[in-house]
């Protein structure tokens, strides 16, 4: 049953809509926004977005080209007055000089031509801020300016000739009143070319601001009517969503119920009428306990329990919950817990109501346990007759093949056993007396058809609880028969024991090929959890026979890997199963390690020494076949193991 | 052949823009027709620093000055009444303006605030006489920035 390939199960390749929710066009390239969660957008906020992104760019932009803007006008205006007031010293250091005082009109001659130079051209000025940093201006673009700023260039040459005209000639020069006129002419025109160019700058600054404010002002109109627009689709988004999700929830068959902290339904979603004829508002303050029949409340109150202690865990339970009219209705539920979540606090309860499946589930049950019924007892009455045939027998190679059909037979008998634990029905047949230990293992042994690889080693001498012991034995059986199928036929499978902390462990290995990880996981999920009968439980029944059993009596299996290669099937027993001469299991000694091979009295009897009978009739002989070859005395085969009457 | 909506709507579309046309033409046409103030034209050209113009006397009663800055600096464009030669004129205490509050002098108007490429008209009704045109910013006079005009 292990080494079969895991069932594969189809994954639907349902097309996932994204939260974005059926967006075409510009709306495809818009990224989902995690501030708007998993609100369905639709198409039309896909554009109003990139608007909006493209509105508040042009805003920051503008900005920036404004400030800009700000900036070299202000540097301009300082060049210019920078101008005007060397103009000043120029015009003075050459009156100066003339009138025979010192000064040093070359020097400010050069430094009045740098600004103009400068606005025209383009260069670094000192900064307004001093401290020897210097600071770039653009050239001037505009013609008017321009033009302004080359009749500045203009006149500044002239006013230098002049200058230097009034230098060289002196006081005495006939021409010496009309050049200082000429100078300071010059320079009050100076004076005013340079307040028009900076006025013209200014005056396009400001028109150039004017204008980016109005741009602003209507860009950001346009972005507060995209933001509106946003959030009434938005809103209207959030509205169709809550009112869809409102009609999910109304229609849906499941049920939707929050538990508050104390256990009490804070809220029940409206399709309880349907599940269970009763109004939503009617339940809400009272306890789910309520509705829960008595016979699962014990273990609903215990899942709940454990989930109140793991905020944001989930569990699955089933259970019955009454129906108005008082029938009980099976449901299945998946809990959450939400107690940290402000807007929930509580527990969340999603609950299907699965009652015909449940009877349907019943149903093939009751059919699978009668048919399975029937076939066993034929079986039973076949294996009789071997048994029969096999007394009577004293041809030993008549008996082998009469040994062969009974172990034919007992395995047809474990497979039938197996449909009887999956149809659900309990055994009917229960042991009230204890039941050694060894007993039941080797009972469980020799219904393995390969029970001579089987080697059983320190056992200790506990009893097992009588009301567990067939099943124990069937899910041994199962877990030895499935080592011994899935390992070489020249290994051996060991079974051995070991007390532990909170009962008894045993353990059975083989030397077989192994199990990958995935296989091992599927296999340990399978005995953990075993599930209702269906075609993957029939592909895997061993371990879902195993599995059925052991959660019967709160026993643990698992499967593991063994560092010498194959598997390792762990059973924990509980030790309320386990009893024993002394009261703990580490008190009662090992019994010493032996070979199936070496007959055993206690198993050819059809009642062991401690008077348990194991499983209905356990085969009599299941220790030894007897050679072909050999001879006939009985005598000979009881040493071989073979069955003594 | 039925009127179908579309056809319909075309057909609106097509009367609002004739009702348009038939609106705007008339006013444009009256507009183009508004009669040209009358006077003597003088057409006066403002340049650093000259004052230029195409008529230097001209016969009293509505005298049309129509202005053209060439630049490339702004300039304002002054009208006085004065016998003082055009060069003559009395300058303020700074020897850079000119006076236009002295006593011989009798300010008629200006067109201040012309920018480079700027046009302006003004229309002036003169009595026989001697009139002196100039800029007065600082420097424009002296620089030769003035004309005479004489009325008969």
């Amino acid at each position: 049953m292990r080494r079969s390939p895991s069932a594969e199960v189809g994954a639907a390749s349902a097309t996932q809509r994204t939260a974005a929710g059926g967006r075409s066009g510009i709306g495809r390239l818009v990224p989902r926004l995690p501030i708007l969660g998993d609100l369905r957008l639709g198409r039309r906020l896909g554009w109003v977005i990139p608007v909006l992104i493209v509105l508040v760019t042009a805003i920051v932009g503008y900005n920036a080209r404004a400030i800009g803007q700000q900036r070299g006008s202000a540097l301009v205006v300082y060049t210019a007055a920078r101008q005007r007031a060397l103009v000043e010293r120029y015009t003075k250091d050459v009156l100066l000089v003339v009138d025979g005082f010192q000064a040093d009109p070359e020097d400010s001659g050069e430094a009045m031509r740098q600004p103009v130079d400068v606005l025209l051209d383009g260069g670094s000025v000192r900064a307004p801020q001093g401290g020897g940093a210097r600071v770039k201006v653009s050239p001037a673009r505009d013609w008017k300016v321009r033009r302004k700023l080359e009749q500045d260039r203009r006149l500044i040459d002239e006013l230098i000739h002049t200058g230097d005209r009034l230098l060289k000639g002196g006081r005495s020069d006939p021409g010496h009143g009309a050049d200082v006129t000429r100078l300071r002419v010059l320079s009050a025109q100076l004076s005013s070319v340079s307040n028009d160019a900076v006025q013209e700058i200014t005056q396009q600054t400001e028109a150039s601001l004017s204008r980016l404010v109005r741009i602003e002002i209507a860009l950001g109109l346009l972005s507060v009517l995209a933001a509106l627009a946003l959030g009434l689709l938005l809103r209207r988004a959030g509205t169709e969503q809550a009112a869809q999700f409102r009609s999910l929830v109304n229609n849906s068959s499941d049920l939707i119920t929050v538990l508050a902290p104390d256990g009490t339904i804070a809220y029940q979603s409206p399709s309880v009428q349907r599940v269970l004829g009763r109004r939503a508002a009617d339940l809400v303050g009272t306890a789910l306990g309520d509705l829960v029949h008595p016979d699962d409340q014990h273990d609903v109150n215990i899942s709940l329990t454990k989930l109140v202690e793991a905020p944001g865990a989930t569990a699955n339970f089933g259970c019955r919950l009454q129906h108005e009219d008082g029938s009980w209705r099976h449901v299945e539920s998946i809990c959450t817990n939400l107690a940290d979540d402000p807007r929930v606090n509580g527990l969340v309860l999603n609950i299907r109501d699965v009652t015909e499946q449940a009877a349907l589930r019943k149903s093939i049950g009751d059919l699978l346990h009668n048919l399975a019924r029937r076939s066993q007892g034929l079986v039973d009455r076949q294996l009789e007759l071997i048994d029969e045939l096999e007394r009577s027998e004293v041809d030993p190679d008549r008996l082998h093949e009469l040994f062969r059909m009974d172990h034919l037979a007992t395995r047809m008998r474990r497979n039938v056993e197996n449909l009887i634990v999956l149809s659900g029905v309990e055994q009917r047949r229960r042991w009230s007396e204890s039941v050694p230990l060894r007993d039941v293992v080797e009972a469980a042994v020799a219904e393995v058809e390969e029970y001579d690889r089987v080697q059983v080693a320190g056992i200790y001498d506990l009893t097992l609880a009588g009301r567990a012991a067939s099943d124990v034995a069937h899910l041994l059986a199962e877990l030895v028969e499935n080592a011994t199928s899935f390992s070489s036929p020249t290994t051996r499978v060991e079974v051995s024991g070991g007390p532990t902390g909170n009962g008894y462990v045993l353990e059975i290995e083989d030397h077989g090929i192994g199990m990958s990880d995935a296989e091992l996981a599927e296999a340990n999920r399978r005995l953990a959890e075993p599930l209702a009968a269906d075609v993957a439980v029939s592909r895997m029944m061993g371990f879902h026979v195993v599995g059925r059993l052991a959660a019967r009596h709160g026993i643990r299996v698992q499967l593991r890997h063994c560092w010498f290669g194959g598997v390792a099937a762990l059973v924990l027993l509980p030790a309320v199963l386990l009893g024993s001469a002394g009261e703990h299991p580490a008190m009662a000694p090992p019994v010493p390690a032996g070979v199936m091979a070496a007959p055993e009295p206690l198993l050819l009897a059809k009642t062991t020494e401690s008077g348990w009978q194991p499983r209905a009739h356990l085969p009599l002989r299941r220790h030894a076949a007897p050679a072909p070859n050999r001879g006939g005395d009985t005598d000979a085969a009881a040493e071989a193991g073979e069955p003594v009457e | 052949m039925a009127w179908t909506r579309a056809r319909r709507r075309w057909a609106w579309a097509l009367a609002l823009v004739l009702a348009a046309l038939a609106l705007a033409v008339p006013l444009t046409v009256a507009r183009r027709h508004e009669p040209t103030p009358s006077g003597t034209p003088v057409n006066v050209l403002l340049e650093d620093f000259k004052v230029r113009q195409d008529a230097a006397v001209v016969p009293a009663g509505t005298v049309r000055f129509r202005i053209l800055n060439q630049g490339p600096t702004t300039h304002e464009f002054n009208v006085i009444r004065t016998d003082r030669a055009p060069d003559k004129l009395p300058l303020q205490r700074d020897g850079l303006t000119v006076n236009q509050d002295a006593p011989d002098l009798d300010h008629l108007d200006d067109a201040s605030g012309l920018d480079i490429d700027d046009r302006r008209t003004l229309v002036l009704r003169l009595a026989p006489g001697h009139y002196v045109m100039y800029c007065n910013l600082e420097g424009h006079y002296l620089g030769g920035m003035y004309a005479a005009l004489t009325v008969r």
